[in-house]
C-alpha cells in the first residue's frame, strides 16, 4: 500500500505534462494487453476448430466412402447401410457449423471424379435434404451468400432450383449474377441460355469466356436460335451471340447480321466485322464499301481487315481509292489487298516512286 | 506370405484417397497412402511398390519430383501413373519425359483407374 501511496504522490508532484505521459503510457499497456489476450483467445479457439474440421472431415470422409461402396439394393433402391448412412447426415447437418463440413466434404470429391460415383453423389446430396438449406441461401440478403449458394446448387447438379436461381439473373452484383449464368449454363447447356433473352444487366468479357468454355464441354453442340439475341436491346448480349456465330458457324445468320451494320454501338459494329469476315459475308461488303466515309476511323481499319480475307476483283476500285489514305493501318491493308487480287497493278506502284516511305511499304509487302 | 501387389498412392485430396483406397483393395491390392511428396518417397524406398499413382501437384515434393526421384536417384523401372488437373498439360508432358507410364486427367473414373492399373501390372 505504501508503495502505491508513494507512487500517487510522485505522481501528484510531477508536472502535467509528465502525467499525460504516465496516461498514456498506462492506456497503450492495458490496450496491448487486451489485444494479447483477444490473440491468445483466437488462436485457441481457431486451433481447436481446425482438429474438430480434421476429425469431422474424417468422420464424414468415411461415411460418405461407406455410401459409395454400399451394394444399392435392387433397382438401384437405396440398401439398409446406405439409410443408415444418411439418417447419420441428416442429423449431422442440422449443425452449421457441421454442415460446412458435409458439403466440402462432398465437394472434394466431386471435383476429382466422374462417372456413377459422381452421380451416387450428388443423390446423397439430394438424400440428406442439403439442398433444402443451399436453396434457403437464395433467401438471404447477404449477396455473398446467395452467390454461394446458387455455387453449391451448380457443383451438386440440382436442376429443381432453376425457377428460384434464375430470379436473380438481373441481380445487383456481378458476382451473383455470374453464378446465376454458370448454373444455368452448367446445368442445361444451351438451353441455359435462355437467361440471355432477360438480361438487362452488363455481361463482361471474363463472364462470356466462362460461358463459352462451359458450353464447349456439352456433349449436345446443337446452338438454339440466336436471332432474337443478336436483335437484343442489351448490347452485351448482342455481342455474345456475335460470338457464339463465329464460334459455331452460323451461317444461316447472315441478314440479320447485315442488319447489324447499322447497330447504334460501335462496339458490336466493330465486333460484328470479323464475324462477317470469319463467315464471309460477301453482301456486307457493298453496304460498307458505301458508306465507308461516314464510318468512325476503327471501323475503317476493321472494314480493310474484313477485305484482306473477302477482297475481290470487282473491289479494286474501292482499294485504289483508299491506297494513299492518311491512315497508316488503311493504306497497308489496302496496298496487301491489292496484291492479293491484281498483282500487276501492285507492282506499278513499284516502279513510280510517288513518295519514299510508300515505295518501301510496297517492297515490304511485296517480299512478306 | 502377402502375395498381394503394392501400390503407393500419392494424393493430397484425403477423400479421393480414402475412395481409391477401398476400391482398389477390393481388386486385392495392398494400398500405401501418402499424403504428399516427401512421404510418397519414403514409402516407395520402404516398401517397393509394384506401382506408384500420383498426383502432380502437392505440398512440400511435387509428383514430377517423385517419379524423378523413382527413375534417377532409385533407377526402378516401377510403372507410375500420373493424375493431372485441368491446365497441367505442360506438367504431364514433363512427367512424361522423367519417365511416366501413364496419366488420368482430373475428375476420373475410379474404374478406369482400375482398368489402367490392370493394364500395367496384371
Amino acid at each position: 500500500m505504501d508503495r502505491v501511496q508513494q507512487f500517487i504522490n510522485y505522481y501528484n508532484g510531477e508536472p502535467l505534462i509528465i502525467q499525460l505521459v504516465w496516461i498514456v503510457a498506462c492506456m497503450l499497456f492495458f490496450t496491448t494487453l487486451i489485444f494479447i489476450i483477444y490473440l491468445k483467445i483466437l488462436r485457441v479457439k481457431l486451433r481447436r476448430n481446425e482438429k474438430l474440421i480434421t476429425k469431422f472431415s474424417k468422420e464424414y470422409e468415411l461415411l460418405l466412402v461407406t455410401y459409395l461402396y454400399t451394394e444399392s439394393g435392387e433397382d438401384g433402391e437405396i440398401s439398409s447401410e446406405q439409410k443408415e448412412v444418411i439418417d447419420k447426415l441428416k442429423e449431422s447437418i442440422t449443425n452449421k457449423f457441421k454442415r460446412e463440413i458435409v458439403v466440402l466434404s462432398f465437394l472434394k470429391l466431386t471435383n476429382e471424379i466422374t462417372g456413377e460415383m459422381a452421380e451416387s453423389i450428388y443423390n446423397l446430396y439430394a438424400n440428406t435434404k442439403l439442398k433444402k438449406y443451399a436453396l434457403a441461401k437464395l433467401k438471404s440478403r447477404k449477396w455473398d451468400v446467395i452467390a454461394g449458394g446458387i455455387r453449391e446448387l451448380t457443383l451438386f447438379h440440382v436442376k429443381e432450383a432453376h425457377d428460384k436461381v434464375i430470379k436473380h439473373v438481373n441481380h445487383s452484383k456481378r458476382e451473383v449474377r455470374k453464378e446465376v449464368q454458370l448454373y444455368l449454363v452448367n446445368l442445361f447447356n444451351f438451353k441455359g441460355l435462355n437467361f440471355l433473352d432477360d438480361l438487362k444487366t452488363p455481361l463482361s468479357e471474363w463472364d462470356q469466356i466462362q460461358l463459352l468454355e462451359e458450353l464447349q464441354k456439352s456433349e449436345d453442340q446443337q446452338i438454339p436460335d440466336i436471332t432474337a439475341w443478336l436483335k437484343s436491346p442489351n448490347d452485351y448480349v448482342v455481342v455474345f451471340a456475335l460470338k457464339l456465330a463465329k464460334i459455331y458457324n452460323q451461317f444461316g445468320m447472315k441478314e440479320v447480321l447485315i442488319d447489324l451494320l447499322n447497330h447504334t454501338s460501335e462496339k458490336v459494329r466493330l465486333e460484328l466485322l470479323p464475324v462477317l469476315s470469319y463467315l464471309h459475308v460477301l453482301e456486307s461488303k457493298e453496304v460498307l464499301k458505301k458508306d465507308f466515309n461516314s464510318r468512325t476511323k476503327d471501323e475503317q481499319i476493321a472494314i480493310f481487315k474484313l477485305l484482306e480475307n473477302l477482297g475481290e476483283t470487282e473491289d479494286e476500285p474501292f482499294i485504289l481509292r483508299h491506297i494513299h489514305n492518311s491512315n497508316f493501318e488503311i493504306k497497308f491493308s489496302a496496298l496487301k489487298i491489292l496484291k492479293d487480287i491484281n498483282i500487276e497493278k501492285f507492282r506499278s506502284f513499284n516502279l513510280v516512286p510517288p513518295e519514299s516511305e510508300f515505295v518501301k511499304m510496297v517492297l515490304f509487302i511485296e517480299n512478306n | 506370405m502377402n502375395n498381394k501387389l503394392k501400390i503407393v498412392l500419392a494424393e493430397d485430396n484425403t477423400t479421393l484417397s480414402l475412395l481409391l483406397k477401398f476400391r482398389l483393395e477390393k481388386e486385392g491390392y495392398e494400398l500405401i497412402m501418402a499424403e504428399d511428396g516427401k512421404e510418397a518417397i519414403e514409402y516407395i524406398e520402404q516398401q517397393m511398390p509394384d506401382i506408384i499413382i500420383t498426383d502432380i501437384m502437392m505440398p512440400f515434393v511435387s509428383g514430377l519430383e517423385v517419379i524423378s526421384h523413382v527413375r534417377n536417384k532409385l533407377n526402378l523401372n516401377t510403372p507410375i501413373i500420373v493424375f493431372s488437373s485441368a491446365g497441367q498439360e505442360e506438367m504431364v508432358l514433363k512427367a512424361f519425359n522423367l519417365g511416366a507410364n501413364d496419366f488420368m486427367g482430373k475428375p476420373f473414373s475410379p474404374n478406369e483407374l482400375v482398368i489402367r492399373i490392370k493394364r500395367l501390372i496384371g
